[in-house]
């Protein structure tokens, strides 16, 4: 199984800092707001998930450090996704939208 | 000047969300925990605030390497205030105590899981070292000493052994339970 699939299926937590990271790149902070607007408020990351999430992702290569702006503070590590991280997530929308497909069909009575 | 007092206690490892909730109705009582030790940690009497506290096990995070620093940085813009750290592998965090939910620091299944594995696995290297160790002592033992020195010396550290290696076991069991509990790993 290639390195990609042995991901999935990502946990929200994982999904959603990719999904925030996509669009530029940014802090533990900014992520966690971000993740709270783009769920409507339903996920709330804590500061241990996040901190774990972001290790873990940065160990699988997903995501890399990003060096700040200048006279940004050092300690707040910026963080960007990488081309694994991306493929990663095309391969988990791709899954997604299989499984929301089928459900979809099957709710809609197809009998 | 808020008075420093300081509290016997004895928790362990695997309990370590029990001691959470012992700080939280401390502090809801107003005693405020400002440095957290392995038996006696350290109070501040303060009726005017309460807090709602969080522990860390985190492993290989030093002011050196930068990692420590990164860290804290990250759990006070999520609202946390570091307290303290405990042999360097236990981290105290606090933040002002808000009605409704109990804040958590883990709060996914996976996270949560990882990080009671990750105190697991502390245990478990503990307990193959200890058994190392124990095997080097009777070698020694039994080819160094003799007669009734010998029983002198082993009977007493076996009995420190089963001791060590009984509170390990039962941390393992235990924290396999939790991890069973909110569901496993995931597979």
């Amino acid at each position: 199984m290639d390195k990609t699939k042995q991901m999935l299926p990502l946990t929200e937590a994982f999904y959603y800092i990719l999904v925030t990271l996509c669009a530029e790149p940014s802090h533990g902070y900014g992520m966690m707001q971000e993740v709270e607007r783009m769920s409507g408020g339903r996920l709330k990351l804590g500061a241990g998930t996040l901190y774990t999430a972001l290790n873990t992702l940065q160990g699988k290569g997903l995501i890399e450090p990003r060096p700040g702006a200048e006279g940004a503070d050092a300690r707040r590590k910026m963080y960007a996704i990488t081309a694994d991280g991306r493929a990663v997530l095309t391969a988990e929308v791709d899954r997604l939208e299989e499984l929301l497909a089928a459900g979809r069909q099957a709710l809609n009575g197809r009998f | 000047m808020a008075r420093t007092e300081k509290r016997w206690h004895a928790w362990m490892s695997w309990d370590y969300e029990k001691e959470e909730q012992w700080l939280n109705e401390l502090s809801a009582r107003g005693l405020h925990m400002t440095k957290g030790r392995a038996f006696r940690s350290e109070f501040e009497r303060d009726e005017s605030v309460r807090y709602t506290y969080g522990l860390d096990y985190q492993g290989g995070l030093t002011k050196k390497n930068g990692k420590l620093d990164e860290y804290i940085a990250l759990y006070r813009e999520m609202g946390w205030e570091y307290v303290s750290s405990y042999s360097g592998i236990w981290h105290f965090f606090r933040r002002p105590w808000e009605p409704g939910e109990t804040p958590k620091l883990y709060t996914d299944r996976d996270s949560l899981v990882q990080h009671y594995k990750k105190i697991q696995n502390v245990m478990t290297v503990v307990l193959l070292a200890n058994l190392v160790i124990l095997f080097a002592n009777f070698t020694n033992i039994v080819t160094r000493l003799d007669g009734a020195m010998r029983w002198g010396v082993t009977v007493p550290l076996l009995a420190l052994y089963v001791i060590v290696f009984s509170l390990l076991g039962y941390g393992i069991a235990k924290m396999n339970r939790k991890i069973k509990e909110i569901g496993g790993e995931r597979t």
